[in-house]
């Protein structure tokens, strides 16, 4: 795959995915939004971009869940038009993609089914991305290990089970754990998928996938002080890749508060700068902030290359980041709330 | 004033000194019974401060856990459905315990905390900060719920027994008390006229009886002037009876 070829099976999708990104929502509507004081205002401003009409048909009184659905709908609707247009090796790299939302979804049927909770309730609320066919199936099994025999082993997370999760474990694990242990073979997964595609998917997506990996292992350490997880447990939450790993794993692994995490991101030039300009105060940006931030950056640069499948990546994870902005916003107007309604991360 | 109504009761001394009796009986009630309004009175109007503070406070509090509610969901995503498939039991408990202010029996509640936290991992890898921030939020909102709980039902508790007592001290002040010292002026009156009575009889006696006497004086005096003075056996001179002296 190389610039003379790319074309041929994948050039309509990048244009449509060029496309897509230059109607993502720009500053200036960023700025109209903030001055609404009304969510009937909101919705009139989005009218303006891309959006147009999509919130036409709702009834008012309008409501916060309802703009959400909404715009994750219209993302929903982009991302499937593309992978059913797409070829092998595309269609497995746009497939790796929902396996994120996979896991989100699988989690989330999990604990509703041993809570015995009926899976028609649940379906609705599963994210429309992860969505696979052996979702209704889960009703059948009672415990974890009927649900891994029965269901899970046909789906395309199977491998990622058999990775982690050994058979005594499945039942007593604290669910998150699983979630994060999933989502580690996950990422490691798609790291080596990604080095099989060669060139410049391989060169972007390794640090883009790099960052999401150290990120998760530096988010996973400040979030576990305080709780039960032991360093060990830790340690098998992180994933083996990125820039972090091995060293700066088994440091991170040793760490006991915040001050020793930051000690470990000095050695590594983008992270100390995010530690650097975040704290814990109230008009300082949160860590996790300046990781959106980091992350947004990275996935701008994306589209200033081409004939490489990154910009389909980018693009899923700048649509989630201007929804989420989107909603921040209609939040803070709706609960009249407006100090902090510039906390949103600026994209274009 | 309405109705000339008093106990009816047979004027006597006896029932003077059991009227008299009764109404210190009821004054002393009378103040007792003003001293427990009052009491509940100052602790009614220190619960209606607590109240408006709480709820005062109460709304900042749910604007504050909803807005951090908005930043989690920011950060993290859609957590609510999981959150709400992995409910169980109630973590927190509310225990009622009844507390006495001046007789009255006043429901308190208290919230505790039963078993540990099961949304200890929620968010590790994502939003932890705000999942821990938009926890202490909630917590405190329904601690402040509760309060606001027990302040409101000892606030409905305390206006009922206040008008209560305040009616009672309104009867006793108006229409008990009144009452007796209707009777006891009544069974004073009476006595006092009886007394008269008794007077003007002894005095029309004593007038019959002076009468009397001086009719039985004026006929001693009309018989000695018929017989002389009358020999007294005491006389020392000689007896003429007497033959040997």
């Amino acid at each position: 795959m190389n610039s003379l070829n790319f074309n041929i099976d994948f050039g309509y999708l990048e244009g449509l995915v060029r496309g897509f990104k230059s109607g993502i929502v720009k500053q200036a509507d960023y700025l109209n939004l903030m001055q609404c004081e009304t969510l009937d205002d909101l919705k009139l401003h989005l009218q303006s971009t891309d959006y147009g009409n999509f919130l036409s048909n709702e009834p008012s009184p309008l409501q916060v869940s309802i703009i959400d659905d909404k715009i994750r709908e219209k993302l929903v609707i982009e991302f499937e038009h593309m992978r059913t247009q797409s070829v092998v090796p595309l269609s497995t790299f746009l497939d790796y993609i929902t396996y994120g939302y996979m896991i989100d979804n699988i989690v989330l049927l999990i604990t509703g089914t041993l809570h015995q909770h009926t899976i028609s309730e649940l379906i609705p609320k599963c994210h429309p991305l992860g969505s696979f066919e052996q979702m209704e199936a889960l009703s059948i099994a009672s415990t974890l290990l009927e649900l891994y025999n029965a269901v899970l082993v046909d789906t395309p997370l199977a491998p990622y089970f058999i990775d982690c999760i050994s058979e005594q474990d499945i039942d007593e694990l604290n669910i998150e754990i699983i979630r994060n242990t999933l989502y580690r073979a996950y990422l490691e997964d798609f790291y080596k998928f990604c080095q099989t595609l060669g060139s410049t998917t391989a060169d972007y997506m390794s640090e883009v996938l790099a960052f999401e990996a150290d990120r998760r292992a530096i988010t996973i350490t400040i979030n576990s002080f305080g709780t039960e997880l032991t360093k060990d447990d830790r340690a098998t939450l992180f994933p083996r890749c990125g820039k972090l790993f091995p060293e700066g794993h088994s440091a991170l692994v040793r760490a006991d508060d915040y001050e020793h995490v930051r000690a470990v991101a000095e050695f590594y030039s983008e992270y100390r700068i995010l530690f650097e300009e975040s704290g814990n105060n109230p008009t300082e940006k949160t860590l996790e902030d300046k990781f959106f931030e980091h992350e947004v950056m990275l996935m701008k640069k994306a589209f200033l290359e081409q004939f490489h499948f990154g910009i389909f990546y980018a693009y899923v994870k700048l649509k989630e980041q201007e929804n989420r902005n989107i909603v921040w916003i209609a939040e803070c107007v709706a609960q009249r709330h407006q100090t902090r309604i510039d906390g949103y991360i600026p994209i274009f | 004033m309405s109705g000339k109504d008093m106990i009816s009761v047979f004027p006597s001394r006896m029932a003077l000194t059991l009227m008299r009796g009764r109404l210190r009986g009821a004054q002393k009630g009378h103040s007792l019974l003003k001293k427990k309004s009052d009491a509940l009175t100052i602790k009614f109007r220190g619960i209606l401060k607590k109240i408006i503070e709480t709820k005062t406070m109460m709304g900042d509090v749910m604007r504050e856990a909803a807005f951090t509610m908005a930043e989690a969901k920011f950060a993290m995503g859609d957590f609510n459905n999981l959150v709400l498939q992995n409910t169980d039991k109630a973590q927190l408990k509310v225990k009622t315990k009844r507390d006495n202010v001046a007789g009255v029996n006043l429901p308190v509640f208290e919230a505790f905390h039963d078993g540990s936290d099961a949304y200890e991992y929620t968010g590790l890898a994502r939003g932890g900060q705000q999942i821990d921030r938009i926890k202490k939020n909630f917590a405190k909102a329904v601690t402040l719920l509760i309060d606001l709980a027990s302040l409101q039902s000892s606030f409905v508790i305390l206006d009922e027994v206040i008008k209560v007592t305040n009616r009672r001290v309104n009867a006793i002040e108006h229409v008990i008390i009144p009452r007796i010292e209707r009777t006891l002026s009544y069974i004073i009156s009476e006595l006092d006229e009886r007394e008269r009575e008794e007077f003007f009889r002894m005095k029309k006696l004593q007038g019959k009886k002076a009468l009397a006497r001086a009719a039985a004086e004026r006929n001693r005096n009309t018989s000695e002037e018929q017989y002389g003075p009358a020999a007294s056996l005491l006389d020392r001179e000689r007896d003429e009876d007497l033959l040997f002296d």
